[in-house]
């Protein structure tokens, strides 16, 4: 027993990410990423500008999630999240089809804006709450939005880190390579690899996530519970403790 | 149009349609190009809308977008009124009468999805839903009961509680 849910763990480790002041928008299906941006919001940033789709009282728009996109575009976004069905070592994203994309196993919802959402804001954060081999893959079948892109195309931003309930991987962009840079806690490096379809490439000074504060998981489970539920009901339902 | 950053993934590959080429604008620079989609016809459901097709749509959703982009736009909406009351409606998107082709009152017509502020969705229909699309029987029972089956949109609305 560890005395708080994976999704308590993932939203603390992501809320540690957001800096003050900073302009953060939560995509479509990003429930984890939801609370780990109110957690923030309701402690250590409260001065960030939070935009949370589908939520009504986190959308500043009038113009649809065209205005969204073209706010991104034109640089608006300090940070932002994106899952993947597989994500590779180069943290290349896919969001179109498990297998052959023309006779696929599974077809995916698609990318939505998510290949233009990975490198227009300054930092992308990729979380997955699934950590195994199926999902964290040497290769993704199909790429829709890569990690790294050419060096003559303008990428202000791209992804910063991946967040799982195994490890923290950080990405190194001139490298296109996921590197582990903290273990989740009582996860050990053994059984990380045994999850995970690719050779693991560690930073010198892998550490290990500090657990979620009793701070952390008080506010999780009050006031980051009560306003998820505005947007993810069943989400704020089972996915805290006590 | 353009869409920045965008190059180097499989939609170049999948769609060939998109094209990437040098950015006029920064020489050196190559940006990844997509056509603008033209639809034939849209089906949009709004709060209110006015005779002349003046409408207020949810600001979180795409669907003046969407009217721009199509050749017929048929309005659907909660309430018809004047179009001094569509303007005092807010807060939401508003769609100018000149994108659309015609409007008609259905309460309840985004059912079972919902209308912000307006009434919530059915989440017991949708999950009948999302269980009859698995199976190409059941989902043809599902066509039958509920969008072949009523006779007109009050016979649904009945129908479905």
């Amino acid at each position: 027993m560890t005395g708080y849910t994976v999704e308590e763990l993932m939203a603390a480790v992501i809320a540690r990410e957001v800096r003050d002041g900073e302009t953060v928008a939560v995509g479509t299906l990003a429930p984890v990423p939801a609370a780990g941006v109110l957690l923030a919001h309701v402690s250590h940033a409260p001065r960030a500008r939070v935009i949370i789709l589908n939520h009504p009282d986190y959308w500043p728009f009038f113009g649809g999630s065209k205005e969204f996109y073209d706010f991104a575009q034109r640089g608006g976004l300090d940070l932002f999240f994106l899952s993947g069905a597989q994500i590779d070592r180069a943290g290349n994203l896919n969001l179109i089809a498990v297998g052959d994309p023309a006779r696929p196993t599974v077809r995916l919802p698609g990318g939505a804006g998510a290949a233009m959402l990975y490198y227009l804001p300054r930092r992308v954060i990729v979380f997955r709450a699934e950590h195994s081999p199926r999902v964290f893959v040497e290769r993704v079948d199909v790429t829709t939005a890569p990690g790294a892109g050419p060096p003559d195309v303008v990428r202000p931003g791209g992804p910063w880190k991946a967040v799982t309930p195994l490890c923290v991987f950080r990405f190194d962009r001139a490298r296109a390579q996921l590197v582990v840079e903290a273990l989740q806690p009582g996860v050990t490096r053994e059984e990380l690899q045994r999850q995970t379809g690719f050779p693991l490439e560690w930073a010198p000074d892998v550490t290990t996530v500090p657990p979620p504060t009793a701070d952390e998981l008080r506010l999780l489970r009050t006031r980051v519970r009560a306003a998820v539920a505005r947007a993810y009901p069943r989400f704020a339902a089972t996915a805290f403790a006590a | 149009m353009p869409v920045p950053g965008h190059v180097g993934s499989d939609y170049t590959r999948l769609r060939p349609e998109f094209r990437v080429i040098e950015n006029p604008y920064a020489p050196g620079q190559r940006v990844l190009l997509v056509p603008a989609i033209r639809c034939d016809v849209a089906l949009v459901h709004a709060v209110v809308a006015a005779p002349d097709g003046t409408c207020l749509l949810d600001p979180m959703e795409d669907d003046a977008l969407l009217a721009q982009a199509s050749t017929v736009v048929l309005v659907s909406a909660e309430r018809v009124v004047d179009r001094d009351a569509v303007l005092r409606a807010g807060p939401g998107t508003l769609l100018s009468g000149v994108h659309v082709t015609a409007v008609v009152e259905a309460p309840r017509g985004a059912h079972p999805t919902l209308v912000r502020g307006v009434y919530d969705l059915d989440a017991r229909h949708l999950a009948e839903y999302v269980a009859a699309a698995r199976d190409e029987e059941a989902f043809r029972a599902y066509l039958a009961r509920y969008v072949f089956g009523p006779k007109d949109h009050a016979a649904y609305l009945e129908l479905v509680g």
